[in-house]
This record gives structure tokens, C-alpha cells and sequence, in this order.
């Protein structure tokens, strides 16, 4: 029954409007049809192919003719698109979209951590993408309103999370997405602080002692179908049975891998036991970039860039050390500036060292290694942005929309129903008002198995958004009980241009402020994050909920725990 | 800006091209073979090939003038810890399956500080958490290595780190409330591990006989203990006290495991004897104890009682800091114990290539041996030396003439410090127990959560 290819047809459309759906922005009635006409657009059919003038009917969820002289079906909803852009719907080519992030669950005491329950050492390869999607869940809307129409998603975990699926990202029932049921086994190195396999080395060695035994269950087994006769039973560990189909070579092996370190571990690992490996997540892969391109090894990159934060560079810019820099020697001139050569070099080599990670894409395309993008990390509202900055860095526009359409589809193995704009396709389309790359451009309608989800009608949102953030500016105390102290500082809140900027400082240390990011205000619940350097980059994530001036919360720290946090309104930002 | 980058690059790149050189007219300290004054050493393609007076300077060679200056091979550290992103995998009292060599890191800046200490080759080990812990990578101090493979010294034979004492009893017996908490249950744990890998070994070789029809399970555990009981990997042993080495000698003749070299191994001086006819060797502190209570009987002697009575022995860093000044360290055993030039620089160059199973290659200047070079400016026992060049496989991976200020390789665009002082300043110190000493905690507030919660209850 190992079929991998389920193709959902166009039944979907007929049934997606009696479904009660969840969509962010199509507050559309009932659909009166299914058959719509793009009238006088610019059609992208493929990277670096523009035609204009064209006239695109959708029919029954595929794409039913494009071209200049049609005229529109009598039952046809038109849209008129005259200077309007189509392109094919992009694709996510690996992602946690549709699949909920765990709940903070209380920590599970292990009776013996150095052989823990899989699941709590994070060995779980037989657990289905497709069984944790929905498409309730947030970041699909968000994804569909970034024009994306397709995603490969794994399910989160630790080491091996289990097994990623592909599906349309409409709004639908969440069976019906489903494009291709299984795609690949998925590997990171991320471990269960406190239990085995807790290191990176370790998730390594228990990696190789799964994937030997795999493969001997696996061979166990296709013996004993064929003759009985002398053998014991297979054991039918369905960890192993889910990994077989890896050391055979009949499934890929997503392994996420942003760092040059990392990357190494994969490539070592690919060499040493020879699955068909997907490098995931690349943020730093030039030093490995002909190796790639020799064994041609399909390569995801990551689209989380490096963050611009020329502003807070300027802003920390007090001078950090005093005692390498050069002063002046001559005492007359004290007032001649002292120059910080320690800082400049630093500065030289911050510059340097971003830019390497700015250009890795256009490397990629100078070396013809054909890549799609990951979006582990990315927020949806970066995505665009951060693609821009690999063009400004010399990615190619054409190249960039290879990533996002013809290169996932053929990495994916679904070229024969996405990533181009082709009669009898699909009909999965994103429509902009600008060529999609332009920095003003807008995305007016996408299109998911021929359902039409409008955009057009968005102004009203960031103004909404604006007002609110006002409502909780101020400085807010906090008290966090941990065990054995309780810390204590203050929040602070405040809105610049609709955008809300929070910041924290402890009272143990008064002249450290951290910023939070992924700021968002929902109704009087309020989430944010601050990642700090305790050795390793720690992250704290809070929940907090306003009640008039006070508030109550949690904050959760990784596997440390979550904690009760309340506080006080002290002051408006401006008597501070 | 962008020149100062540069000229790290070019250093990085530049010196690379060397593999060819003739170091002039230095005081030559082979170690192995006395000491030559104004003496010549020619290096072809990362090998000395010639040492002699006056050798005539061949087209296509960097010359090093080494005048009034001192020539010794490359300091060897047994122990450290450097260059490596993981230490200890502290969740089982065995685990030697895993192996550090699967998580070297060639950019952490403790190479080029090695190097500026005259060190070309340590002994990246596992912690010291659990009885039998992970493998070890011998690598060389190749700075400015991207690919983590070019920092192993390939060929260098394996190695794993055992541990006795506080260490792992405290890891697993007071952390998890499991063997050992004694002594004693460390020696069990040996005597159960190597037991199971010799049953391990006949499933295996039932199997491959045709005695048995499906295969047995595969254990990478297993496998590398198999590994250990046939001598193919080399065990350093963590310990401090007398009782425990002898424990652990005992041990390993009941299970035919002759090579051991024993690390820290305070108490050494009271064995020395037994130390020698086992055919063991010793890396030690030069005057380093009292850290716990387990090293409080410790003496400054301790090298020079177990060179005099016949053991290898050698003296190592175990931090990232010592590593610097190893000659010092080795120095204190003229102090203390009168050893003699050869006998205190045998400590830090060809006794731990022995005791790495390397110093057919490395560990003394010899015809043929691999061009790992440290020139001093004055004799490297004088307190007044400070390392000039040091050479790897006949290239110049630090020069003091040439030696700016931020060395490290991978600057993060969005990083905060522009020193290196400033990045570790709060950091926890990089030793045996590194990543384990967070989890101890961890564990007493899983304790104190199970307390509270318990207190809840008793009173509804």
C-alpha cells in the first residue's frame, strides 16, 4: 500500500463550500462558481517567462486555458487584472505550517535517563505529518496570504519528529489537502536536555544504531514474507519500520542543518551511510558548496536571514573595551577622539561575515545548484523582504522565483501538478498587482485548487492594529516566581508607526534593556519574546493577558519551565 | 575595515602555502636525540627531511632565521578539551559509543591560543561524567580550517576517556539515583559492560558462523567496548585515588586490556611501581589539586616520583587556559624533583605522543617525522621564554611578529562583543564536567518541585 502519490482531485471543490471554514480574510458568502476569468493579466508561466495580454480560466479547480482570445464562460466570475501579474502559487519546500507547536507540557520525570521512553528521547519517525495538520491552524492562513499555495511540512519534535507530508494550504477539511501523504523522514539535531540522547554526539551515535538496526528488521522482515520457513517473527518496532525505507533508499532523509558545522554532520553522515540526503535549512553553506554541487544534493535555504539591526548596533554603541583602544599619545591633544581600532576591526569583520550569509543564495545559482527556500525560522512578514535582500546580494529575480515555484515542485517530485502556470495544472495561483519582487507590490487573489481567496480589501487591517497597540503603552512591573527567588523588573511598552516595541529590563541588572521580538497583541493578550546569551541563546516566551492596569501571565523558558508572572501599570512612557 | 579582514584571510590562506621550509642556525632540542647548537632543520612537504649545519637554501623555501633562538617539536597536551562543541553526554554512565569527533569545532579560537603556546597537537577527550564515557580525536592545531576533518591527525590511533571517583558517582549516582554511587558500583559498571560486549561479541559471531539464522540486534555500544577488550582502542582513565587505580588495573587484566594511560591520576606517586610493571602510563597536573575532596593527597613530586621509577608520563592542561603554557608547567618539575632538560621537555612532547600512540610521527625532531615545530626565545623551561613560530605539518600556524589582536574566524553579523575577554567572561569554565554541572542543578530543582509538591498535598 506504499503509494506515495494521492492525488486530491477536484472533488475538494465541490465540498469546500459547504465546510465551515476558517479564513482570515475571504469573508466571501457562499461562492456562486467555480469558474473564474483573469481577464487581460501578465502570465509568469515560469521563471523568466512573461506573457501579457493573457486572459486565464479557472474551471473546476484546474487551470482550463490561458491565452489572448478566450472569452469568459457564461457562469464566469471575471477579474479584471489589466496590468495584474500570475504566477504560479509558491511552495513552501519545508516548513512546520498547519502543525501546531507543543504546549508547555509539565517536564516528564524519566526513571532512567540514559535509556528514556522514545518519545521522551525524542524518537518518533513513525509519527505522520499528515495527522497533525490543520488548517485552523494560524500559519496556514498567514502562509496563503504570502501567496503560498503548497507546503512540505514536518512535524516538530526533537531528533527524528517523524515523517513530512505535502499539502495545499486551503482552507478546507484537513484530509482533503493532503498532496502527497509521505515525503520524507525528517533528522535534527536537537535533543531533550537531560536524557539520552542529550548531545549532539549522541544523537549522532543513536542515529547509526537506528538506522543498522532498520535496516536489519527491514531485511528480517522482507525475508520472512518471502519464507517462514526456520525464522523467528520480525520484530515490528514501528520506529524501525519507519526508518527502513530510508536505509533502502526509497525515502529522503530532510536533515536540518543551518550551520557550516552542521552541514558537515549531515554531509559526514550521508557519506558514512549513504541515504538520499536533503540538506534543510542552510544558512551557512558556502564552505561546502562544491561538495553539494558534485554529489548534487538537493539544498534548502534557510530564509532566515540574518536580522538588519543597524539601528541597534547604533544604539549600542558605547564603547565596550577601553583598554586595546589607541589613544592618542600626544597630551596636548586630548580632545582628538580616541580611536577604537579593536571596535572598527570588529565591525570590519561583523560586516564582512554578513555579507557572506547575504550572498550564499546568488553563490548557489552561480554554482546551477537548483535550491528551495525553508522557512523554519522565517516570519511570514520577512519572507518577501529577506528574498529581496538575497537579489539585492545578486540572486537573480528569475532564480528567486525558482525557488519558490519550479525547483520546490522538482525537489518535491510534484513538477506534474505545481510550480508552473500550465494548462490542465492545478489551478494554484498567486496574483499581484506589481511583478511580485517589487517592493510595493500587493497580493490581490490567491488561487488553491481553484478557490479564490481575495485580498484585495486589506487597508482596514493595519489601522485597526495601530489604535490597539496604543492601549497598553506605558511602563509595567513585572514579579516572576522561579524557584528559590523571585525576579523582578520592568516592561516597558511602546508604539512607534502602528508597530508595538516592547522592552524588559531586570532590576539585577538596571542597565541591560532587551528588545522583544514576534511582538504581537491579540484582543488583551499580549505574547513576546526575549532571547538572551546565558552561554547559549535562551529564550523566554510571554504570555500575558491585561486586565485594566494590571496583568497576569506566564513565561515559559525552553525545558526550564513555565513560570507565573503579574504585574502593575507604573507609568505613561513619556513621565518615564 | 575591509584590509584588516584581509590580512587575517591572507594569514589563514597565505601560511598554508608553506609546507616547504628551512628554519636557520637555532638551538636544536630534539628530545629524542640531544641538543645541536646552530643547527639547521629542513622541511619538505610537512616532513623534516634533513637536519643539519649550513644546509644551502633550496629554491621555493620560506626561510626562518631561528638565531640564539630555541627549536623544539611541537608541544603535545594529553588532555583537553579544546575545539570541541560538545564534551560530555552525561545521561548514562556508559556511552562509548558517541565520540567527540563527531562535533569538533576547527573555529573555536582555544587553537590559536594553543598555538601561541607552542601546542600543535592535543587530545580532544570526552568529560569525565560517566564511567565509561565517549571517544576521543587526536587532532592537530590547524587554525584556519573551515572543514571540522582537517582539524583530525588522521592515522593517530583511537581513543576513549574512562572515569573513576566523584565524577561519574555524582553524575549518576547522586544525580539519577542510579550505579554507581559507590566506588564500588563504579567498578561494576566496567565488569557489566565488558561482560555484556563479550556476549554481544558471540551472538555476533553465532551469527556470521551460521548458528543462528536472523541477526542479533546492532549495538554501536557494543561494538566500540568489543573494540576496547581488543585492544584497537587506547583508554585514558580518569582518576585521582590510589585504590581506584589499582581497581581499575585489576579490572583490565581480568579482561586482557593491557594499554591504559592514566589521566590526572594524583595518587600516582603512592603506586608508582605498580603504575610501571602494568605497563601504564601517567599524564598529571604539574601542581594542581584540592579542587574536590577526593585531590587533596597530591604532591608537586608527582611526575618526577613516576618518571624516576619508569612510567611514562606526561604533563597536560585539561583547560583551555594551562594549555598555554604547558613549558611552565613542565618547568615545575625542576623544582620540584630535579629532573633533568630531556626528562621535564619529554614530559610535554614525546612521553604524550606515546601515550597517544603517535610518537612513531610526532614528539621529537627527528629525519622523517612530521614538521610540528615551536620556536622559543629563550630555553622553553626559562621562565622568561616566550613561544615565537609554531609550526603544523611545515606550516606556520602562528607567528608572534604577526599575531593581531581578534583571531577568531566566524564572527556572527549579529555579534555583540568585539573581544574575545568579553565572550567568556561569565561563561562556565570549559572543564571534565563541562554541561554537566547545569544539569546537577536542574536535578536539585526537580528535587525541590517534587518537595513542594508533596508539602501540597500532605496537608489536604
Amino acid at each position: 500500500m506504499n503509494k506515495f502519490y494521492f492525488v486530491v482531485s477536484a472533488i475538494y471543490v465541490l465540498c469546500c463550500t459547504a465546510v465551515s471554514v476558517w479564513a482570515q480574510n475571504s469573508d466571501t458568502p457562499k461562492q456562486v462558481s467555480n469558474t473564474y476569468f483573469i481577464k487581460n493579466c501578465f502570465v509568469v508561466t515560469q521563471p523568466g517567462v512573461v506573457l501579457s495580454g493573457q486572459n486565464v480560466i479557472i474551471k473546476d479547480g484546474l487551470i482550463s486555458d490561458i491565452g489572448t482570445g478566450y472569452k469568459p464562460p457564461f457562469d464566469a466570475q471575471i477579474i479584471l487584472a489589466d496590468s495584474m501579474y500570475v504566477y504560479a502559487g509558491f511552495i513552501e519546500t519545508y516548513s512546520n505550517t498547519g502543525i501546531a507547536k507543543a504546549e508547555n507540557k509539565e517536564r516528564v520525570k524519566v526513571q532512567n535517563p540514559g535509556n528514556p521512553p522514545n518519545e521522551q528521547a525524542g524518537i518518533m519517525p513513525q509519527i505522520l505529518a499528515s495527522d497533525l495538520f490543520k488548517t485552523s491552524d494560524k500559519s496556514v492562513a498567514d502562509m496563503r496570504s504570502a501567496g503560498f499555495v503548497i507546503t512540505h511540512s514536518a512535524p516538530r519534535g526533537l531528533m527524528l519528529p517523524g515523517q513530512s507530508c505535502i499539502f495545499a494550504l486551503g482552507d478546507g477539511q484537513n484530509d482533503k489537502m493532503l498532496i502527497k501523504a509521505v515525503s520524507g523522514q525528517n533528522f535534527q539535531l536537537e535533543a531533550n536536555r537531560g536524557v539520552y540522547p542529550s548531545s549532539s554526539i549522541a544523537i549522532l551515535a543513536k542515529f547509526r544504531d537506528l538506522y543498522k538496526n532498520a535496516g536489519i528488521v527491514g531485511a528480517h522482515d522482507e525475508k520472512f514474507k518471502l519464507n517462514p520457513a526456520g525464522l523467528s517473527r520480525p520484530d515490528y518496532t514501528k520506529e524501525l519500520m519507519s526508518l527502513y525505507p530510508v536505509t533502502v533508499h526509497k525515502m529522503p532523509l530532510y536533515f536540518v542543518a543551518p550551520k557550516t558545522k552542521d552541514i558537515h554532520k549531515a554531509l559526514s553522515l550521508r557519506d558514512e551511510l549513504g541515504f538520499h540526503l536533503i540538506l534543510t535549512e542552510v544558512k551557512q553553506g558556502w564552505h561546502y558548496i562544491d561538495k553539494i554541487k558534485k554529489n548534487n544534493i538537493p539544498v534548502l535555504l534557510s530564509l532566515d536571514l540574518v536580522e538588519e539591526d543597524k539601528k541597534e548596533a547604533k544604539k549600542e554603541d558605547k564603547p565596550i573595551i577601553k583598554k586595546d583602544s589607541v589613544t592618542v599619545k600626544d597630551v596636548k591633544k586630548p580632545e582628538k577622539v580616541e580611536k577604537n581600532i579593536e571596535k572598527e576591526n570588529f565591525d570590519a569583520k561583523k560586516e564582512a561575515s554578513e555579507k557572506e550569509y547575504l550572498t550564499q543564495a546568488s553563490l548557489f545559482e552561480k554554482k546551477g545548484i537548483k535550491f528551495g527556500f525553508s522557512f523554519l525560522n522565517v516570519k511570514q512578514s520577512d519572507i518577501r523582504k529577506n528574498i529581496r535582500r538575497m537579489i539585492e546580494n545578486g540572486l537573480s529575480e528569475s532564480y528567486a522565483l525558482a525557488a519558490l515555484t519550479t525547483h520546490p515542485a522538482q525537489i518535491l517530485g510534484i513538477s506534474h501538478l505545481a510550480g508552473t502556470v500550465e494548462k490542465g495544472k492545478l489551478a494554484n495561483l498567486v496574483v499581484t498587482d506589481k511583478p511580485y519582487f517589487d517592493e510595493k507590490s500587493n497580493i490581490k487573489y490567491v488561487f488553491i485548487d481553484g478557490k479564490k481567496y481575495d485580498y484585495t480589501d486589506k487597508s482596514k487591517k493595519p489601522d485597526t492594529k495601530a489604535t490597539e497597540a496604543g492601549k497598553y503603552s506605558g511602563v509595567w512591573t513585572y514579579v516572576v516566581e522561579v524557584p528559590g527567588s523571585t525576579q523582578k523588573g520592568k516592561i516597558k511598552i511602546s508604539k512607534t508607526n502602528g508597530e508595538l516595541k516592547v522592552t524588559v529590563v531586570d532590576d539585577s541588572t538596571p542597565n541591560e534593556e532587551d528588545t522583544a521580538s514576534d511582538v504581537n497583541l491579540e484582543g488583551n493578550n499580549l505574547t513576546f519574546n526575549i532571547t538572551t546569551d546565558m552561554g547559549q541563546p535562551m529564550k523566554a516566551d510571554f504570555d500575558l493577558r491585561f486586565e485594566d492596569k494590571t496583568y497576569t501571565g506566564t513565561v515559559s523558558v525552553g525545558q526550564f519551565g513555565t513560570f507565573p508572572i503579574k504585574g502593575d501599570f507604573e507609568s505613561d512612557p513619556k513621565s518615564n | 575595515m575591509k584590509k584588516y579582514f584581509c590580512i587575517i584571510l591572507s594569514i589563514c590562506a597565505g601560511l598554508l602555502q608553506a609546507q616547504n621550509l628551512l628554519i636557520k642556525n637555532g638551538y636544536v632540542m630534539t628530545i629524542t636525540q640531544g641538543n645541536k647548537e646552530n643547527m639547521d632543520i629542513l622541511v619538505t612537504n610537512g616532513k623534516i627531511s634533513l637536519i643539519q649545519n649550513n644546509i644551502p637554501s633550496p629554491q621555493g623555501y620560506t626561510v626562518i632565521d631561528a638565531t640564539g633562538k630555541y627549536v623544539i617539536p611541537g608541544i603535545i597536551d594529553a588532555h583537553s578539551h579544546i575545539a570541541l562543541e560538545v564534551v560530555n553526554e552525561a545521561t548514562n554512565p556508559v556511552t562509548a559509543e558517541v565520540n567527540v569527533g563527531d562535533a569538533l569545532d576547527p573555529l573555536d579560537v582555544a587553537i590559536y591560543r594553543a598555538l601561541a603556546g607552542g601546542v600543535t597537537i592535543s587530545h580532544a577527550m570526552h568529560g569525565s561524567a560517566n564511567v565509561i564515557g565517549g571517544q576521543c580525536e587526536t587532532i592537530k592545531h590547524r587554525y584556519g580550517a573551515v572543514n571540522p576533518d582537517e582539524l583530525r591527525m588522521q592515522g593517530a590511533p583511537r581513543t576513549i576517556k574512562f572515569a573513576l571517583g566523584e565524577n561519574p558517582i555524582r553524575t549518576h549516582g547522586e544525580g539519577n539515583r542510579i550505579t554507581p554511587s559507590t566506588r564500588m558500583g563504579v567498578e561494576q559498571v566496567f565488569r557489566d559492560a565488558f561482560t555484556g560486549a563479550q556476549i554481544y561479541q558471540k551472538d555476533w559471531d553465532d551469527y556470521k558462523k551460521g548458528l543462528r539464522k536472523t541477526s542479533p540486534e546492532y549495538s554501536l555500544r557494543n561494538e566500540t567496548l568489543v573494540d576496547i577488550l581488543k585492544g584497537n582502542i587506547l583508554v585514558h582513565c580518569h582518576s585521582y585515588r590510589a585504590d581506584e587505580i589499582l581497581m581499575l588495573m585489576k579490572v583490565l587484566k581480568d579482561y586482557g586490556v593491557s594499554k591504559i594511560c592514566f589521566q590526572h591520576v594524583n595518587e600516582g606517586f603512592k603506586v608508582a611501581p605498580e603504575l610501571a610493571a602494568f605497563g601504564a602510563s601517567a599524564s598529571v597536573f604539574a601542581d594542581w589539586w584540592a579542587y574536590k575532596f577526593e585531590v587533596y593527597y597530591s604532591t608537586a613530586y608527582n611526575a618526577s616520583i613516576l618518571t624516576r621509577n619508569g612510567v611514562v608520563t606526561s604533563i597536560n592542561s585539561d583547560s583551555e587556559e594551562l594549555i598555554r603554557h604547558l613549558y611552565h608547567e613542565a618547568a615545575k618539575t625542576q623544582r620540584y624533583g630535579d629532573l633533568s632538560d630531556d626528562e621535564a621537555l619529554a614530559l610535554i612532547t614525546i612521553n604524550p605522543a606515546k601515550q597517544l600512540g603517535i610518537d612513531h610521527r610526532v614528539g621529537s625532531l627527528e629525519v622523517g617525522k612530521d614538521a610540528d615545530i615551536a620556536i622559543f626565545s629563550e630555553h622553553p623551561l626559562s621562565v622568561y621564554t616566550i613561544p615565537q613560530v609554531t609550526i603544523v605539518d611545515g606550516q606556520v600556524r602562528f607567528d608572534i611578529k604577526n599575531d593581531p589582536d581578534d583571531m577568531r574566524m566566524d564572527i556572527n553579523p549579529t555579534e555583540k562583543f568585539s573581544s574575545f575577554y568579553e565572550t567568556e567572561k561569565d561563561h562556565e569554565s570549559s572543564g571534565c564536567l563541562k554541561g554537566v554541572a547545569e544539569m546537577l542543578m536542574e536535578d536539585n530543582y526537580t528535587r525541590y518541585m517534587r518537595f513542594k509538591y508533596s508539602q501540597n498535598h500532605s496537608h489536604e
